[in-house]
């Protein structure tokens, strides 16, 4: 069962599927030759998500956006999976981290992000209050890390694969050692989950950002 | 299995999983005596959610938060997730895309609009862009499709009808949505559904768009120059339009003994003495105060440790002394935003008429029970000096800075 997934050089949404295909024995293929900001316009893509947003991922029966989503339709394609937990509680708990991933980390993260790469218009207020949240958000992983080794049960699951691929581009850009240094439990979470075979095969060698990219000097 | 959802029930997030538990048949209840900001913020409830937010689910198996998450572990093993694989990947792909396209934009339009947050005008136009691709891109798909996935009520429906429902009730007028037609016919037709209606109930499209929350505040600032009257004659004018139904009830506190003491002329020293203000407010503050008709309190806000963005504090603040407009014949405040860094601390100084905080104000003003309050004690001499440091906003306060002052008068 062939399922491609379009995107350009792989992203951190792309690499939540890449790394829940390789947790379940699914092969993944991405597009060669996709061009963001081209391939994602075609009438053909929009067909396929109106929003014209990436990743989107073909399958036999039909295609999926949402990173989230396409990440959980790989994970349920073999039923001996544990990427969802092993019990009704567990599913619901592990739906928990990923939507918290999502909504409390990643979204802030994005801001932030975004103002100092000048994707966005640089406001400070703006920027305020997406560092406020993000740490708010730290500092309640930080103290939940402090007694789970992963976040539900004890392996990893979908959750702690969609957690690690949000905070990815948070080591990697924006948040400096003395930044996360305030979140030692998240640090350690974080650095032992890029460690597993199945994170470092796809995203290879990471190093912590030294510093915060400045503010945009012009718009 | 009884499961109990911590939350108040009208809340489109907690509607999200009593639609689903009404689809297949199972029961929650909801916790009995929910308040806002203090069951939320007790230990017990922290154990559940590190984060403190609503809603969350008590399970006898474990506690569950994020609404979605919760939505989808009512739904677990049912139709509402689709019956293939393939139907359950698109359900997810509308359920995120309800969330990150259309829920994240809508709230970033009303809720600076409902008081909650800073407004600042390019950050909701580019929510509002949001919310307008999305709805384009869902009209767009919903021209060909009655539900969101197959041929029935999926959980995908259920979340999205719930995230449109403010926006249809807060900001997105028929002029807006027309544009939008199948979106209209879709969810028109979902909040219709008896699993829907009855939990929702009935849901009217506003009007316009609600303005900003401080275009209906009164005019705080009532500067010197009216003399005595501009309380009384307010009534009048108002008394003739048709219902006058304005509490007309006599206030307790007009039934005190005469004071010697007159709030407003207090309020007109404060506001004109522009230099020395120690030799000619203060003191002329206690020569006129009535420690027999008046009486002064220190309050002191509970959860400082909210406090980590500067603006917002300073609109909750804001927030506050709006609401108390309702006591401002009886009262005047001074409340001080203190600390260089975050968390900013929050204390303030009350002037009330009566020997009590009046009861009206405590019934009526829900910031009141989010703060700590303490009589003055005018037998000490440390006290009154730190009533005299918060009327002149003395700095540094009690060794730090102050980020910001704001009076009630």
């Amino acid at each position: 069962m062939a399922l491609i997934m379009h995107v350009g050089k792989p992203n951190k949404n792309a690499l939540k599927v890449l790394i829940a295909a390789a947790y379940v024995g699914v092969e993944v293929k991405c597009t060669e030759n996709f061009e963001m900001g081209v391939s994602n316009k075609t009438p053909d893509f929009l067909k396929m998500n109106p929003l014209g947003k990436v990743p989107v991922l073909e399958t036999p029966d039909g295609v999926i956006f949402e990173s989230n989503a396409i990440a959980r339709y790989v994970a349920r394609l073999k039923t001996d999976t544990c990427l969802f937990g092993s019990s009704p509680i567990e599913y619901g708990q592990i739906e928990q981290w990923i939507d918290f991933a999502s909504l409390e980390i990643d979204l802030n993260l994005l801001a932030w992000l975004r103002l100092r790469l000048g994707l966005d218009n640089y406001v400070s207020l703006i920027e305020e209050a997406s560092i406020a949240a993000l740490k708010r958000a730290l500092s309640a992983l930080n103290t939940y890390l402090a007694t789970h080794t992963f976040l539900v049960g004890d392996g990893v699951t979908l959750a702690d694969i969609i957690m690690i691929c949000n905070l990815y581009a948070g080591f990697r850009i924006m948040m400096t050692k003395t930044f996360t240094s305030e979140f030692p439990n998240v640090e350690r979470y974080f650095w032992a989950m890029i460690n597993q075979p199945n994170f470092s095969k796809i995203i290879g060698e990471l190093k912590q950002t030294e510093v915060v990219p400045p503010i945009p000097t012009s718009h | 299995m009884a499961m109990v959802m911590h939350s108040m029930k009208q809340n489109k997030n907690v509607y999200k999983a009593l639609i689903a538990a009404e689809y297949v048949g199972v029961e929650i209840k909801m916790v009995d005596n929910f308040e806002m900001f203090v069951s939320n913020n007790t230990p017990e409830f922290l154990k559940m959610n590190p984060i403190g937010k609503i809603p969350v689910l008590e399970t006898p198996d474990g506690a569950i938060f994020e609404s979605n998450a919760i939505a989808r572990y009512v739904a677990h093993g049912s139709f509402l997730l689709g019956t293939s694989k393939f139907e359950y990947g698109q359900i997810e792909q509308w359920i995120d895309f309800s969330s990150f396209e259309i829920d994240t934009n809508l709230r970033g339009w009303f809720v600076p609009r409902l008081g909650y947050g800073t407004y600042i005008k390019p950050v909701e136009e580019n929510c509002i862009a949001g919310v307008k691709r999305g709805l384009d891109a869902l009209n767009t798909y919903l021209a060909t499709h009655t539900f969101l996935v197959g041929d029935g009520v999926t959980l995908a429906d259920i979340i999205m009808t719930c995230n449109l429902v403010l926006g249809f009730k807060l900001v997105m007028p028929k002029s807006f949505t027309s544009e939008y037609p199948h979106v209209e016919r879709y969810f028109w037709t979902m909040v219709n559904q008896p699993n829907f209606s009855k939990v929702i109930g009935k849901v009217m499209q506003t009007e316009a768009t609600i303005p900003l929350a401080s275009a209906k505040k009164p005019d705080a600032k009532p500067q010197a120059e009216p003399k005595t009257k501009e309380e009384t004659p307010k009534p009048t004018p108002e008394a003739t339009e048709e219902e006058a139904p304005k509490p007309k009830a006599k206030n307790p506190l007009d039934l005190l003994p005469p004071s010697k003491m007159v709030l407003d002329d207090w309020k007109r020293l404060y506001s004109n003495t522009k230099s020395n203000f120690r030799e000619v407010a203060i003191k002329g503050f206690w020569d006129m105060f009535d420690p027999e008709g008046y009486s002064l309190w220190f309050c002191n806000y509970k959860y400082n440790d909210e406090n980590t963005v500067s603006f917002v504090t300073m609109n909750k603040v804001g927030g506050f002394l709006q609401r108390m407009d309702l006591a401002r014949k009886y009262a005047f405040g001074k409340m001080l935003i203190i600390g260089n860094e975050p968390p900013f601390k929050v204390k303030g100084l009350w002037l009330f008429r009566g020997q009590e905080i009046p009861k009206f104000v405590m019934d009526e003003c829900y910031d009141m029970e989010l703060y700590e309050w303490t009589k003055v004690d005018l037998s000490d001499e440390a006290q009154k000096e730190r009533v005299n440091q918060m009327i002149e906003d003395h700095e540094p306060f009690e060794g730090e800075a102050l980020l910001d002052a704001k009076c009630f008068k």
